[in-house]
């Protein structure tokens, strides 16, 4: 014990109750530090003991984001199954050192929780897959809030976290972490994405009205939408911060019907989303005439289960932009829509997406430093540029662990132009990389040591 | 209550703390972890003394959140920008909940049933609305009140794993020690007899009022601490912590438990937690649904809660005898 | 002026899906003397069951069949839970009713997924009024929401039905003696508790005119209930637990706060409470509350 003690700063409780038992195995430990030279300490959950290579998911199970919750959890169950035994985009996935038969030699197995879409749950859940079931990763989720809850206790503990769904600069910027990885886009993206389109098909001297959910997220891509389509020319008439409970949004509405604006941007998600959208619609918004111009409504970050439960009489039309749908036709798409679709019987969403990307990316990092050691395994993200995932050439920043590709931007399907229950979004344009590249420095925040203290 | 004398009411406190300290090395062989029981016993403390007012007065407060997630967000702000020691930081949160069980229990106090759980829903959903968007510079708003890379300390001993483990279990055996004097103190009784008629005791002469505030800040104290310990525990406030639901779970772990026998509501928290996070795995997204039916079938067949089950059992296999001299 | 007669409609329509929620509660809490957190559900159902019926059948065969339903899952539930419940605390009917309220949400998402289920609104409903046309007092162009309209109607009518079975019916006499004094009328040999069953059964039915036409505006969704509870809740407590005028009269000041606190964010958020706490220290019964209940 004093011995394992010796190599690490972070006697963890475990190991301190365990004394007795795992004298044998400290004993042994010097010698399997002596085979890989770079580690010089237990982080986390490193070392792995065993032949099984533990991951977390942690995704909301019950709660208003228990669809998408048990949608990432299909695809993480997925990745498990072709991080395996192969298929999906392992066959796709460049530059990539996954076998297709466990990662360094050990199978993989998952735990999963339930966070609940309250940080405060999730990290309760997430310390159990930790200190319970030894994960050496997690993730999951689909809030910003969850995400940065857990990715400073990732960073805290040790253990690498890949954020699930969050569109907040904050979980890349002022909140970001050494133990942290985002694949999904964010609020500033969809700014520069869809503010040059939007002004094209509706003209650049626009004035626009929006209802922003008062929360951070909202407050970022409230932010991020207004300094984009002002550039473009616009004029921001007014914003209303609306409760993040809120169910009925007339009040607001009502207050759009009494100003001159003649665009209405919701910087709204998930339920707030679908109510705003469709009481929008309801009010008439899409047909009235405003300065002489049809009134328009934007939604800049869509997503199909969203779509789905506004029902495509609500959206067609309305523009906004989205990580991934399943309809895109390279090759990687494909590979994962086709084994998803194979598995589950319909296509995934763009959450279980971004998950299932997330899982083959930590995996393959794992492969290419040849060892489970954190620092190692975020040193080959940081910066790794990969292809065949679905959003082509993608790059993990390494300043702040932000990945950039190419941003869809959508436009909602009317009832008569859709094929079937899942066709909802139309893709009208691609936002290049390069343009939505932005200076990390733009947002403050620290990554952190790469040991954590 | 039991007539024969059973060994833990013989011997409470030292029954009680054995149990506490020893928790960490038996609660992994039933699934527990070291980050839950901490967290248990953190709960505990705050449905210890929600207990004092609901279980001693009958009065049901629905905005304990107020002072667990005021206390939190002090806690959070003293490490952040004082000093990772936590006596200040512990000292300072429990005086800013005192202040707020004062002003909240000043006015809530006044009205009873019903009123005053709404009035204390009021005041706890205005708080976290203002943590949510108003303090959100201060507080962080939903994101919460991250504390990067600060490790709270007590005389320099860093407070994690076991050490905080023992800090939490040390102060919950004094809270449990303190909590049956006040239930046997001319105080305790005085509050008991409020919740069973009131307006006889105003005849007597009895500032009730003093009385019915002094009870609520007490437990406001509680939450108070466990909040500050929460933090300490896990550097990070959530806006959660403030929410209604942080009160209503409060509730139902009471009830749970076993409504005003101190010991019950605290089963009843480390049952909510387990349940919670280590059944709720295997259980998968219908977790909260079978939660949702063990709760009802308690209301409905065990109003007094597990210490209810536990004496209807005591009753039928240990009490034998005593049946029958009857 | 278009301003203010906006802002008016608004906080009305607001106040009219408030109000049918609320009198449910409060109809259910003045007769039978419990506190039933789980209407909510019962909206939350009358929703669900309007949205799988007028997918099918159509809207007209939902405003019939969604209200049966109803008041037969209404009576189930007093009769198979409630009635056990007369007799213990308060309290104690809040939790269990709270337990169910979380049992049947959770059953709902079981069914049906979290994600919302579009409720488009009937054809007959649907589009904008031109208001300005019919009234000459408005300048220029003013539109509102059609099924916004009907929602205020349906409201409003649903309020004078409910006034005028209690007040000038049979039924309603006893069941208003029933809440005087209901040993006395045991006495007199009136059979008390089947009419009580169907009082609840009433206030189901009122839930579910709730679900039908509040449905497209709040969504269809697992939690809609809860989200629908709380300021119903507060409605019942403002106006006075079990006093009918009494919320009413709190819908609409609820209604209209929050529809001219519109542009407000941080007034907005709290405007509902800050109204209750103020109205509870003023009134210790809220507006119209009875000495003796809830206390």
């Amino acid at each position: 014990m004093t011995k394992k003690s010796d190599v690490s700063k972070t006697v963890s409780r475990r190991s301190i109750l365990k004394a007795g038992a795992v004298g044998a195995a400290a004993m042994s430990a010097p010698m399997f530090y002596a085979r890989n030279a770079w580690a010089e300490k237990a982080i986390g959950n490193y070392p792995i003991s065993g032949d099984t290579m533990m991951l977390g998911f942690n995704v909301p199970q019950t709660g208003a984001y228990a669809d998408e919750g048990a949608d990432e959890l299909r695809a993480y169950k997925l990745a498990v199954k072709h991080l395996n035994n192969g298929g999906g985009m392992l066959e796709t996935m460049t530059p990539s050192k996954l076998t297709g038969s466990g990662v360094l030699g050990k199978k993989v197995d998952f735990v999963t929780g339930d966070t609940q879409t309250n940080p405060d749950a999730a990290r309760t859940s997430a310390r159990r897959m930790i200190e319970r079931d030894k994960v050496i990763m997690f993730g999951g989720g689909s809030s910003s809030s969850v995400a940065i809850a857990q990715q400073h206790l990732a960073h805290d503990l040790g253990i690498v976290f890949m954020a699930g769904l969050t569109h907040s600069n904050d979980t890349t910027g002022k909140d970001k972490r050494r133990y942290g990885f985002r694949h999904f886009f964010n609020a500033e993206m969809t700014g520069i994405a869809l503010a040059p389109i939007i002004a094209k098909e509706y003209g650049k001297d626009r004035r626009a009205f929006h209802l922003t959910a008062d929360y951070s997220w909202g407050h970022t891509q409230h932010d991020a939408m207004k300094r984009a389509t002002e550039a473009q020319g616009w004029t921001t008439v007014n914003n209303i911060m609306t409760p993040l409970k809120s169910t009925d949004f007339s009040q607001y509405l009502t207050a759009i019907l009494n100003s001159d604006a003649d665009v209405v941007v919701l910087n709204h998600y998930g339920k707030n989303m679908v109510n705003s959208l469709s009481q929008a619609v309801e009010f008439g918004m899409r047909e009235l005439q405003k300065n002489g111009k049809t009134m328009e409504v934007v939604v800049p970050l869509f997503s199909r289960l969203m779509a789905q439960g506004a029902g495509s009489s609500k959206i067609q039309g309305v523009l906004g932009t989205t990580n991934w749908n399943w309809s895109l036709q390279d090759a990687g798409s494909q590979a994962f829509v086709k084994s998803f679709e194979a598995e589950y019987g319909f296509p995934p969403s763009m959450a279980a997406h971004t998950c299932y990307c997330q899982t083959l990316l930590y995996a393959n990092a794992c492969e290419m430093a040849g060892t489970f050691y954190p620092p190692e395994v975020i040193k080959q993200l940081e910066g790794f540029e990969f292809d065949g995932m679905g959003n082509g050439k993608t790059l993990y920043r390494a300043e702040d662990h932000q990945c950039f590709k190419d941003i869809l931007v959508v436009k909602g399907k009317s009832p008569a132009e859709k094929t079937g229950e899942f066709d909802l979004l139309e893709l009208v344009d691609t936002t290049p990389r390069e343009t939505v590249t932005y200076d990390h420095k733009i947002f403050g925040g620290e990554l952190g040591s790469y040991e954590p203290s | 209550m039991n007539k024969s004398t059973s060994i833990f009411s013989k011997y409470p406190i030292p029954i009680f703390s054995l149990v506490v300290l020893s928790f960490p090395f038996w609660f992994e062989y039933i699934g527990g972890y070291p980050g839950l029981d901490t967290k248990i016993l953190i709960w505990a403390l705050m449905a210890l003394g929600f207990d004092i007012l609901l279980g001693f007065t009958g009065y049901l407060s629905f905005g304990h959140a107020i002072f667990f997630g005021v206390s939190a967000y002090a806690t959070g702000l003293m490490l952040k920008h004082f000093s990772p020691e936590i006596i200040p930081a512990m000292f300072i949160a429990v005086i800013v909940g005192t202040i707020m069980a004062f002003a909240v229990g000043y006015l809530t106090m006044k009205r009873s049933g019903i009123y005053f759980s709404i009035l204390t829903l009021a005041f706890g959903e205005m708080l976290n609305s203002a943590a949510l968007s108003t303090l959100q510079d201060i507080t962080g708003g939903d994101n919460g009140l991250t504390i990067p890379d600060v490790k709270p300390v007590l005389f320099g001993i860093r407070m994690d794993g076991l050490s905080m483990y023992f800090l939490a279990a040390a102060i919950l055996i004094l809270g449990y020690y303190l909590a049956r004097r006040i239930a046997t103190s001319p105080f305790g009784l005085i509050l008991k007899a409020i919740k069973s008629n009131q307006e006889r005791l105003e005849y007597t002469g009895i500032d009730v009022q003093k009385y019915k505030l002094g009870g609520f800040v007490i437990s406001a104290i509680y939450a108070s601490i466990a909040g500050s310990l929460m933090v300490i525990y896990e550097p990070y406030v959530a806006t959660e912590y403030l929410h209604w639901s942080t009160s209503g779970e409060l509730v139902i772990m009471s009830v749970m438990g076993g409504v005003g026998t101190l010991v019950g509501p605290m089963i009843g928290a480390a049952f909510m937690l387990y349940f919670e996070n280590v059944l709720s795995v295997p259980l998968g997204e219908e977790w909260l649904l079978v939660l949702g039916i063990i709760f009802m079938a308690i209301v409905i067949f065990l109003p007094g809660g597990f210490m209810e089950g536990l004496a209807r059992i005591k009753k039928r296999y240990f009490n034998k005898s005593n049946k029958e001299e009857k | 002026m278009n301003h203010i007669f906006l802002q008016i409609l608004t906080g009305l329509q607001i106040s009219a899906l408030y109000m049918l929620i609320a009198l449910g509660l409060t109809l259910i809490f003045g007769t039978l003397g419990v506190v039933n957190f789980a209407h909510g559900a019962l909206f939350m159902l009358g929703a669900y069951f309007a949205v799988e019926i007028s997918s099918q059948f159509g809207f007209g065969v939902a405003i019939i069949a969604v209200p049966i339903l109803l008041f037969i899952i209404g009576i189930i539930m007093e009769r198979g839970l409630i009635r056990f419940f007369y007799e213990r605390p308060h309290t104690d009917q809040i939790l269990v009713t709270f337990g169910l309220a979380i049992v049947l949400g959770e059953v709902m998402k079981t069914i049906y997924g979290a994600n919302n289920l579009p409720f488009d609104i009937p054809k007959w409903g649907s589009g904008i009024v031109r208001l300005h046309e019919y009234l000459p007092f408005l300048e220029g162009f003013v539109a509102y929401p059609k099924w916004r309209l009907i929602l205020i109607v349906v409201s409003f009518s649903t309020v004078i039905s409910l006034f005028t079975l209690l007040q000038f019916t049979k039924f309603g006499l006893i069941v208003r003696a029933g809440m005087r004094d209901s040993q006395m009328l045991a006495f007199l040999g009136v059979n008390i508790t089947r009419r009580f069953t169907i009082v609840f059964g009433i206030g189901s039915v009122i839930a579910a005119i709730a679900g039908l036409f509040g449905g497209p505006i709040t969504q269809v969704e697992p939690e809609v209930g809860m989200h629908m509870l709380i300021p119903s809740f507060l409605v019942v407590v403002i106006g006075g637990m079990g006093s009918l005028p009494g919320a009413v009269l709190a819908s609409l000041i609820l209604g209209m706060s929050i529809s001219f606190t519109a542009e407000y964010a941080a007034l907005q958020q709290i405007i509902i409470y800050l109204i209750a706490v103020i109205i509870l220290l003023v009134r210790p019964r809220g507006l119209m509350g009875k000495k003796g209940l809830m206390e």
